[in-house]
């Protein structure tokens, strides 16, 4: 199919078609944050940044129902009590709206661990398929921005159905997979003129020239790892954590969680909720040891599964999108770059193995 | 001398006793600072100071053993806490050097970045900026603003009356001695609505908290941190469901745990990712104790917190007239 | 039935028998409530399930009995947290949840032809309970067993059951240890890692399978490599707080290892291998 083009007077017209049938998630903006809700009419987009809370709720809820169970008492022998539980998958059918290519292809580092050759999270998965992203292009960075540093870019369409390119009056309309074109039969949008494709392949351009130079990444994965027991350099680069999640439930690629129950009376629901591996609570053992006792050790497990852990069990591959809300969003200006090139950078001091 | 100079001067006198010292570097942006760590003399090189500096480096005072011999440098807000932790007995006087200046505001980067959008300039995209007198500059995808600093101010800064350490080691540069009126009506303000809209307010503010705690992480009051209540199984009060009822409980918790013990520095709502009025909560709060006990946290070392003391009679509390 | 299942959904059980091991260890003894799927449910000596009391939550132990053995599943449970706690008030007819089974298992296979030593301290003796039934009940297929067993006192040894077997078997020696003295105990006195010692089983097509509290572990490995053993001869089984318990929830990894799928069991030549984050 070939392109569109979507006049800025169409968006609401185009909005309102999605959303037939659909729930579509758009940025708006709530006491200056810049959060996905449901569109509806009067709903006004904000599309000129990116949003500060990633669509990742669309996908991976924080909080999703995993199952229901109930207890009953045999009124024969009120000893007896059966139990019964309830499998509950929900997937409403969604489109994402107005995120960025960062938000989208976060959805790939889930991938390769919620939907395998040997594991189905039916959960994820089931919201996976019935989730549509229609992603707005970049044009200009924010200064912690650094996808081109992770294997991405700012008009990068993997993970997303349908990308959207700013050019005059508008935005080309593209789709980039196969799901993404009957999202393009739409009154709202015309064929795209010649000129048009043009200029979104010249913006295209200029928004990959704006970014910052990209540095390589790869190289942090055997480098990670060479540090794993360098607490000394750990110590350092934690010093100034607060130990908040903010940095993790604000990730795109973040996708760990906990499972806890729910009973009130005789029945219940046994949950699953974001998690967050910067929390003492994350790893924290019954007997009271806990593996990752202090923030340095947590910070070194964020850094290290995204940029060495991941990458080496999915051959390549880094767990980060280069969003930058890590960074921005940090109460105390965390800079996950900084400590990745440090890692590369720095000498290791040689600590043995207890 | 610059006050700069002068604070780098007093840290380099008081260094050989102290294990660190805890200052304000440049951040990500032109538009951030970051905490930093000073261990070494050369590490004096950057610091800097001035109205980005706007994390209170006081929190990171219970974060190591009481033993350790810490220098922090505080805003006038931040003393607060400093005195606060003392009267509690949760750091050791001995073992913590301040470093006051006169602090004339920190901004409230929420406002930078609406008020330059309304220019059309993307904060976010900042390459420079500056702090001259009364008016911020700024530089952003090549076009330059000024602003007004008196648009910028956080609030907590509007309404400041200790912009000098109220309690210091080492006072550089000249103290200001104001002080701005704080009759909370803000609070007033809001309680003046009618319950239904309060409640609608909080309703909507909550329901975009993420749980990420960095509201609970940043204070320095909030001292469970790693066995607090919120997350903790054992006992189980708060649910992991993040749904509103959860969130506000959570609040509840918070705010109730620092009635008559928040300086009111404003971390927990700065640190907010998503923009969550959270200090409304506590200065509900301060602004009963004020009331009751004619107290305001963290003002004298040896003054004894109102929720941490009894008297058989209270002035302003009727307990037995009924 | 789907092709592949929920993963987070357990099976139903129903709790047979309650064994009260030690003052702080209780054993169920489960059957699934589907009795199709408890006649074809299969597992390796090693494997672990996810226990659910619903309403309180799951956590995971490792299956204590062999699948040559097939009458139940047994899981034996040390007091220790909120689940194990509510685990602890089950009677029989109660009803559980279980996820089994979970991650890899002990490499019998290649142990075979090989003379075994085990070494198990306290609540560590589970997973090695599992395994020392599956090769009696394959005797023929290993060389010489032995089996060091010990507890802080006489009351914290589990399967009191299994040890008057296991102490007259022609085929396999025996040796129970407790800390200190205690009155009318017949057997040795001393730490495990010394007893060993005093044991000296020779390292040669041997292969030594040891799990218990970390501090004995320690010292065993230690004991171990004294007497000669390579770290590919020594194998262990891990413990780490876990959710999922497949790989996805994010918590029991050590660097790139995730001990509920890629564990428990690890030689300590591939320990070795792993970051330094037990």
């Amino acid at each position: 199919m070939s392109a569109k083009y979507l006049a800025q007077g169409d968006l609401s017209a185009w909005l309102g078609a999605l959303a037939q049938g659909r729930r579509v998630l758009v940025p708006v903006r709530e006491n200056g944050a810049v959060v996905f809700r449901p569109y509806g009419p009067g709903t006004k987009p904000v599309l000129t940044r990116q949003a500060d809370s990633p669509p990742k709720e669309s996908v991976f809820p924080s909080t999703e129902r995993l199952m229901e169970f109930s207890y009953s008492k045999d009124a024969e022998n009120l000893g007896k009590v059966a139990l019964d539980i309830k499998e509950t998958v929900n997937a409403p059918a969604t489109v994402v709206f107005g995120g960025r290519p960062c938000d989208a292809r976060g959805f790939t580092v889930f991938d390769r661990v919620y939907d395998t050759k040997t594991i189905r999270d039916p959960y994820y998965a089931e919201r996976r398929a019935s989730t549509l992203f229609v992603t707005l292009a970049c044009d200009t960075p924010e200064t912690t921005c650094f996808c081109n540093s992770v294997g991405s870019s700012p008009v990068d369409a993997d993970g997303s159905d349908v990308l959207l390119t700013p050019v005059d009056g508008g935005w080309l309309v593209e789709a980039v997979s196969e799901r993404g074109k009957a999202l393009l039969d739409a009154p709202a949008l015309k064929d795209a003129t010649a000129a048009a494709q043009d200029q979104a392949k010249a913006a295209k351009e200029a928004a990959e020239a704006a970014m910052p130079p990209a540095w390589d990444a790869a190289p942090a994965a055997a480098k990670l790892l060479e540090k794993f027991d360098d607490m000394g350099f750990w110590d350092d680069v934690s010093a100034k954590c607060i130990s908040c999640g903010a940095c993790t439930y604000l990730c795109p690629t973040c996708y760990c969680f906990t499972v806890t129950d729910e009973r009130s009376g005789m029945k219940g629901e046994r949950i699953r909720t974001w998690d967050t591996c910067m929390s003492f609570q994350f790893t924290l053992e019954a007997s009271g040891h806990n593996p990752r006792p202090t923030k340095a050790h947590r910070l070194k497990n964020r850094v290290g599964h995204k940029f060495s852990y991941y990458p080496d069990i999915h051959k390549g591959p880094i767990a980060c999108c280069g969003c930058g809300r890590c960074i921005k969003l940090c109460p105390v200006s965390v800079d996950i770059r900084e400590i990745v090139r440090l890692a590369m950078e720095l000498p290791t001091a040689t600590a043995g193995k207890p | 001398m610059p006050i700069l100079d002068e604070l780098k001067a007093a840290i380099a006198k008081r260094l050989p006793e102290l294990d660190v010292v805890i200052g304000w570097g440049k951040g990500f942006d032109a538009l951030h600072h970051t905490p930093v760590f000073i261990t070494s003399e050369a590490d004096l090189d950057k610091l800097v100071l001035g109205p980005l500096s706007v994390q209170n480096l006081a929190t990171y005072l219970t974060r190591y053993p009481k033993t350790k011999k810490i220098g922090v440098v505080v805003k006038g807000c931040d003393s607060r806490s400093v005195v606060q932790l003392l009267q509690e007995k949760l750091i050791n006087r001995e073992n913590v050097v301040v470093f006051g200046f006169p602090c004339e505001g920190v901004v409230d980067l929420e406002k930078v970045k609406r008020a330059f959008e309304d220019q059309g300039m993307e904060a976010a995209r900042v390459s420079e900026a500056s702090f001259q007198g009364d008016r911020c500059t700024l530089t952003s995808g090549g076009k330059a603003g000024s602003l007004p600093m008196a648009d910028l101010w956080a609030d907590k800064c509007n309404r400041c009356q200790y912009h000098d350490a109220v309690i210091s080691d080492e006072f550089v540069g000249q103290r200001l001695e104001r002080k701005a009126e704080d009759a909370y009506a803000d609070v007033a303000a809001f309680e003046a609505k009618p319950l239904a809209e309060r409640q609608a307010f909080w309703q909507e503010q909550m329901s975009r908290c993420i749980r990420c705690y960095a509201c609970r992480n940043a204070c320095p009051l909030c001292v469970c941190r790693d066995q607090c209540i919120a997350q903790t199984r054992e006992p189980n009060w708060v649910s992991q469901r993040t749904g509103v009822e959860e969130k506000f409980m959570f609040q509840m918790i918070h705010a109730s745990h620092l009635a008559g013990r928040c300086t009111e520095c404003g971390e927990c709502e700065r640190a907010c990712p998503v923009g969550i009025p959270i200090l409304l909560l506590k200065r509900k709060n301060n602004k009963e104790i004020l009331e009751l006990f004619d107290y305001r946290a963290g003002i004298d070392p040896e003054a004894k917190p109102p929720l941490l003391a009894f008297k058989v009679e209270e002035e302003k509390i009727n307990e037995r007239g009924w | 039935m789907t092709t592949m299942m929920n993963p987070y959904l357990p099976e139903i059980a129903t709790v047979l028998e309650v064994i009260q091991e030690t003052p702080n260890i209780k054993t169920f003894r489960v059957v699934l409530n589907n009795k199709d799927r408890m006649a074809k449910f299969k597992y390796e000596p090693g494997q672990v399930g996810q226990l659910s009391v619903f309403g309180v939550g799951e956590a995971t132990f490792v299956i204590n009995s062999p699948p040559t053995r097939m009458e139940y599943l047994q899981f034996s449970v040390m007091l220790t947290g909120e689940v194990t706690s509510m685990l602890h008030t089950l009677s029989p007819g109660d009803q559980v949840g279980v996820r089994a089974p979970l991650g890899n298992w002990f490499p019998y296979e290649s142990m075979k032809g090989k003379n075994i030593v085990f070494v198990g301290g306290g609540i560590g003796m589970a997973p090695l309970r599992t395994l020392l039934l599956f090769m009696l009940d394959n005797r023929k297929d290993y060389k010489n067993i032995s089996l060091l067993y010990g507890a802080r006192s006489p009351e914290d040894m589990a399967f009191k059951y299994d040890l008057p077997d296991w102490s007259t078997r022609k085929d396999m020696t025996t040796v129970l240890t407790i800390d200190r003295e205690a009155p009318g105990w017949e057997h040795k006195v001393g730490l495990i890692p010394n007893v060993l010692l005093e044991m000296n089983p020779s390292p040669k097509k041997t292969v030594a399978i040891t799990c218990g509290p970390p501090i004995m572990i320690k010292f065993t490995l230690q004991a171990l490599k004294k007497l000669g053993f390579e770290d590919d001869q020594i194998v262990t089984t891990l413990e780490k707080r876990m959710k999922c318990g497949v790989g996805i929830c994010g918590r029991c990894n050590i660097g790139t290892k995730y001990v509920c799928v890629d564990g428990p069991v690890f030689t300590y030549a591939q320990l070795k291998e792993l970051p330094n984050e037990l």
